[in-house]
């Protein structure tokens, strides 16, 4: 268990980390990425013929503006993002060029319409709207003159556009915020833009937008806006380290300012006062409300007379770590009183507003205030926030329960369980669940599931996002996104898995719930079509080579934990217990030992145990190998997929070709897991293992880098052995591999594996000797006993001391090795336990067990782990601990890793060959 | 001649084709294997790695079916009548010998005077 639970909290965090920057970069690239295709490339063309210098940001801003006009049709959201990301200066900050290109577009204005004055601000504001435009005008006039361009600002548009073919076309993409500053939307701004002192930039873009396309305004009313000035909210919040850059565009802007009209500099300054403008117009009706806009009013005037380029950035950056209160700009309030952020209190009140989009913005600015900042959490959550939000995720408006769901991403990312559990106590994991239900818009689902990923990762709720969305999430998501289909239409081949972030998401929610001990993996079995849907996505990335990624390491792992104690949890798995087990081989071992540590003629009795072992190979091949597996009337489904043979194909091509230590990790996990216990399926896969090559590749890994990758494909090999033959073939093929892993002594190996790791190996190492004198001897010629005899004497770990020992014990108990160990130098001091192991001490059998392997072993039930326990036993009896300390020194294993040199073998192993009968090995034919 | 599990093996190989003989009720083909990858290859004293679990002729009967299509002691089985050789058990190895039905095996056999007369001759080894 505490294996499985390692991994998934570890990767659940990193996850939800990365989820949180990510909404920053990712909303960006989306936006260049899914709209680009056609249009942009017209407008492209178009601007680089009026300018060469602003090309660049031209395009981009257009291509932007492109999508912006396609998508208002469809999804707001993009719209807005798309919007910040242009004026910013593009999520690259480009920022200079796409005021060059507005600059340009005006520069023709007042070519065309000469001195008029008040048509070139009219031209700005509409082209640019883009920022600058609504600034200039507001900067060189008076606010009333302002508010009135504002109003007039469709006819002003209107003649813009006309005029400049392709001004208005960029524009256009725009228009939709157009509507907006006209439409009673304003006063949303209102609210929105004491948060936004932040992000000027961003707020200025979406006005600007707006503002420039006419037709837009025509067709896109309120609706529209909304969207998208929430959208570019968020990309705010996501952005919030990153806020930065609008700054710095800022000065773009301001050039172009300067270049269309002599007076405005302060980009900054304009910025504000489009916020005012609409807050002006704001609601009156609401107390609170037109008590800010007051306030704001005059601030406004101040802000036309004294534009403030940097107190600007120091709001800003205050917002970001005050989160909210008294927020931002220090300097700002100085300068005006009367100006300030929203409390946070005032913020979660505004969840509340009547109108929607001020809820929106709300929730917006609470995921900004929250990103990475655990003091605003904590206080979001003792201000009661969260079952606001939560109450928002059934929101009608794509755009209210968007943000919603953003803010509580954020808060329920982080250490602080306390969020988490805030969340789930008003009700917000159905809330979730109803609404990935209920959405299509790809961003929403993308930021339910960050959610619940960031959820799943807290142990008590696990059981509840099982309870209310484990079917729904494997529906909605799983099954569509791995290309599975319940019924495999046989015209058309099968669907390759589309490793997309919501897919992502939500494996690795079902990554973190698989942890949650045997209930979780019996309804994650259960559920219908996830391990199917599970296993044709890994499938399919192994048919693509596609392996390395994030949502492949969350399959592994959820297919991992699934497998565990598949032989005991699964419904029916009393059929497949193997009948056999009592004579299976492991269980026989200590039958077998015991004779042989009984006998007194050592010789005669590894002769007859070697014959012994080749007869019962040839039952094993029966077994495993004749009696092949059972034959299916249908295919095997859902959970049986699990322990199917097949299986083993797809973790070897895994363990294979993956470079993601966590995917080989867990691939090793689940063959380890699958290949314990004894039932039929755990022989089948541990033959099919054998069948498939499967040995080498594991022991290929052996030799890796990451310590938890040894470890897993170590006690891997350790359940493999349970099996007669793969215990030969790894007693003959990894022994070099399995003790070059072992320290030396006091020098730790160039790996430095942890403690739990080296304990894993030696266990391995003695599962693999114990009952195979064989495989003891190779364990010497591997020149281990060096190793081990240095672990038994130095090492600072007793966990590792008892392991080594107990290995050195299987091997002296083996008479037959004695004469080469003893030509060797070795000495029966050296084969029994060290002072500090006193056999008391391990009698008691528990402390002999290393903790790491036991979740995946079955300690108890198997008859693997009783067989472990009676050889420790019997070994502790048998040694006395003498320490002779004398043979440390001289040991040296500089050698033993790369030169395990077989033909060294002939030597001991000939010797005894000339004793015994050539018998066994020989046979006439 | 040794060889890395699960990959492919180079070897320079002989065929060699045995009329078994009835003795009584038997067929035989008048030699004895050794190896096998559920024998102790340490004991093998023909192979030169002494990891090599493979097959192996360890005796021949003079005049026998095998030493006169000249089966020589020491060589290794590759293949018996198709059927791999380098990873099975000493018992199958030997039921694949000896069945009934069958009056002839053609064995693909390698022994290191192969190899050598191959380099001398060639520099290289062909590939099987």
């Amino acid at each position: 268990m505490p294996a499985e639970v390692k991994q998934e909290q570890s990767p659940s965090n990193a996850t939800s980390l990365a989820m949180m920057q990510e909404p920053q970069e990712v909303v960006e690239e989306t936006v260049t990425i899914e709209e680009d295709p056609g249009t942009p490339t017209s407008h492209v063309s178009v601007v680089t013929s009026d300018d060469g210098t602003t090309r660049r940001t031209e395009t981009k801003g257009i291509s932007a503006n492109v999508k912006v006009t396609k998508m208002v049709k469809t999804v707001t959201t993009r719209t807005v993002r798309q919007v910040p990301l242009g004026p910013d200066g593009l999520p690259l900050p480009e920022g200079t060029s796409p005021l060059g290109s507005y600059t340009d577009s005006i520069d023709r204005r007042y070519l065309k319409n000469g001195s008029d004055r008040f048509i070139t601000p009219q031209a700005t504001s509409t082209l640019t709207r883009s920022y600058n435009n609504s600034y200039n005008d507001s900067y060189g006039e008076t606010p009333e003159s302002q508010y009135i361009r504002h109003y007039g600002l469709h006819d002003g548009y209107a003649d813009l556009t006309d005029n400049y073919g392709s001004l208005s076309r960029g524009v256009n993409y725009r228009p939709p915020r157009y509507p907006y500053m006209p439409n009673s939307y304003r006063p949303e701004n209102s609210y929105t833009l004491p948060i936004r002192k932040d992000d000027y930039g961003h707020v200025a873009q979406p006005q600007v937008p707006m503002g420039s396309s006419t037709v837009d305004l025509n067709r896109s009313q309120p609706e529209r806006f909304q969207p998208e000035p929430y959208g570019l909210e968020d990309d705010r919040r996501s952005l919030g380290p990153e806020e930065e850059e609008p700054y710095e565009l800022e000065p773009d802007y301001s050039t172009a300012n300067r270049r269309t009209l002599p007076g405005a500099n302060r980009g900054r300054t304009h910025r504000e006062p489009l916020r005012d403008g609409p807050r002006v117009r704001g609601y009156p009706d609401d107390p609170i409300e037109a008590e800010l806009i007051d306030e704001r009013h005059p601030y406004i005037h101040g802000m036309y007379s004294a534009p403030l380029a940097q107190p600007e950035r120091g709001s800003m950056a205050s917002l970001d770590r005050m989160g909210g209160r008294r927020s931002p700009s220090i300097d700002s309030i100085r300068k005006d009183p009367r100006w300030r952020d929203p409390d946070l209190p005032e913020v979660i009140a505004m969840l509340g507003h009547p109108i929607d989009p001020v809820k929106s913005n709300a929730a917006a600015y609470l995921q900004h205030l929250c990103y990475e900042n655990d003091k605003i959490k904590k206080d979001v959550r003792q201000l009661k926030g969260i079952p606001v939000l939560v109450g928002l995720l059934d929101h009608p408006k794509s755009e209210v329960h968007r943000k919603a769901c953003g803010a509580l991403r954020n808060i329920s990312y982080g250490k602080d369980n306390d969020n988490k559990v805030a969340i789930k106590n008003c009700d917000g994991i159905p809330a979730l669940i109803r609404l990935l239900r209920k959405t299509n818009d790809m961003e929403v689902r993308e930021l339910i599931t960050g959610t619940l990923w960031n959820l799943s990762s807290y142990e008590p709720l696990k059981m509840v996002i099982i309870n209310h969305g484990l079917q729904t999430l494997t529906n909605e998501v799983i099954i569509p996104h791995s290309g599975w289909e319940h019924e495999p239409n046989e015209d058309s081949k099968p669907r390759d898995a589309e490793w997309t972030t919501v897919f992502k998401n939500t494996s690795g929610c079902l990554r973190n719930v698989s942890s949650d001990g045997a209930e979780a993996r019996r309804r994650l079995r259960e559920c219908e079509g996830l391990v199917d849907a599970l296993l044709h996505a890994l499938q399919s990335a192994v048919g693509k080579k596609d392996m390395d990624n994030k949502s492949v390491e969350n399959c592994v792992c959820i297919m991992r934990n699934l497998s565990y104690h598949v032989h005991k949890e699964v419904p029916g798995a009393e059929k497949y217990q193997d009948p056999s087990a009592l004579q299976a081989p492991g269980s026989a071992g200590p039958q077998r030992k015991k004779k042989d540590d009984a006998g007194c003629f050592g010789g005669k009795k590894a002769k007859e145990e070697w014959f012994n072992q080749g007869r019962k190979n040839c039952e094993n091949d029966k077994s495993y190998d004749t009696l092949d597996l059972p034959k299916r009337t249908e295919p095997s489904k859902g959970f049986e997929l699990l322990y199917q043979p097949e299986v083993v194909r797809l973790y070897l091509s895994l363990l294979t070709e993956s470079q993601n230590y966590n995917t080989l990790e867990a691939a090793a996990g689940a063959l380890q897991n699958l290949s314990a216990g004894q039932w039929t399926w755990s022989s089948y896969i541990r033959a099919t293992v054998r069948k498939e090559k499967g040995l080498p590749i594991l022991v290929e890994l052996l030799r890796s880098d990451s310590d938890k990758v040894v470890r897993a494909v170590a006690i891997a090999l350790r359940n493999l052995s349970i099996d007669r033959r793969n215990k030969d073939l790894i007693g003959s093929y990894a022994m070099r591999d399995l003790v070059s892993n072992l320290p030396s002594g006091q020098q730790r190996p160039a790996k430095n594996l942890e403690e739990d790791t080296v304990v894993a190996i030696l266990n391995t190492i003695h599962e693999i000797v114990t009952d195979s004198s064989e495989n003891a001897r190779s364990l010497i010629q591997a020149q281990a006993i060096e190793k081990l005899v240095a672990i038994n004497r130095t090492s600072q770990s007793a966990r590792e001391t008892k392991a080594a020992s107990h290995v050195l014990q299987t091997v002296w108990s083996y008479k037959e090795l004695r004469n080469a160990l003893t030509k060797d130098g070795w000495n029966k001091s050296h084969f029994q336990p060290t002072v500090t192991a006193t056999p008391k001490a391990t009698k008691n059998g528990k402390p002999g067990y290393d903790d790491t392997t036991l979740p995946l072993m079955e300690k108890n039930q198997d008859g693997y782990s009783t067989i472990d326990q009676r050889d420790k036993d019997c070994k502790y009896k048998t040694g006395d601990g003498s320490v002779d300390l004398t043979e440390r020194e001289p040991l040296k294993n500089d050698t033993n890793r790369k030169h395990y040199i077989r033909s060294n073998r002939p030597a001991v192993s000939l010797v005894d060959a000339c004793d015994v009968k050539p018998q066994p090995v020989d046979s006439w034919v | 001649m040794s060889f890395v599990p699960g990959q492919p093996v180079t070897a320079v190989v002989e065929r060699i084709e045995i009329q078994k003989l009835r003795q009584g009720e038997n067929l035989i083909l008048g030699f004895s294997i050794g190896g096998g990858i559920d024998q102790d290859p340490g004991q093998n004293p023909f192979s030169e790695d002494k990891s090599d679990k493979g097959i192996y002729v360890t005796r021949i009967s003079p005049k026998g079916p095998a030493d006169l299509a000249g089966l020589k002691i020491g060589d290794k089985i590759m293949q018996v009548n198709g059927w791999d050789m380098t990873m099975v058990t000493h018992d199958q190895a030997h039921k694949k010998l000896t069945k009934k039905k069958e009056d002839v095996v053609r064995l693909l056999v390698t022994r290191k005077s192969l190899e050598e007369a191959v380099k001398q001759s060639k520099g290289s080894y062909p590939k099987h």
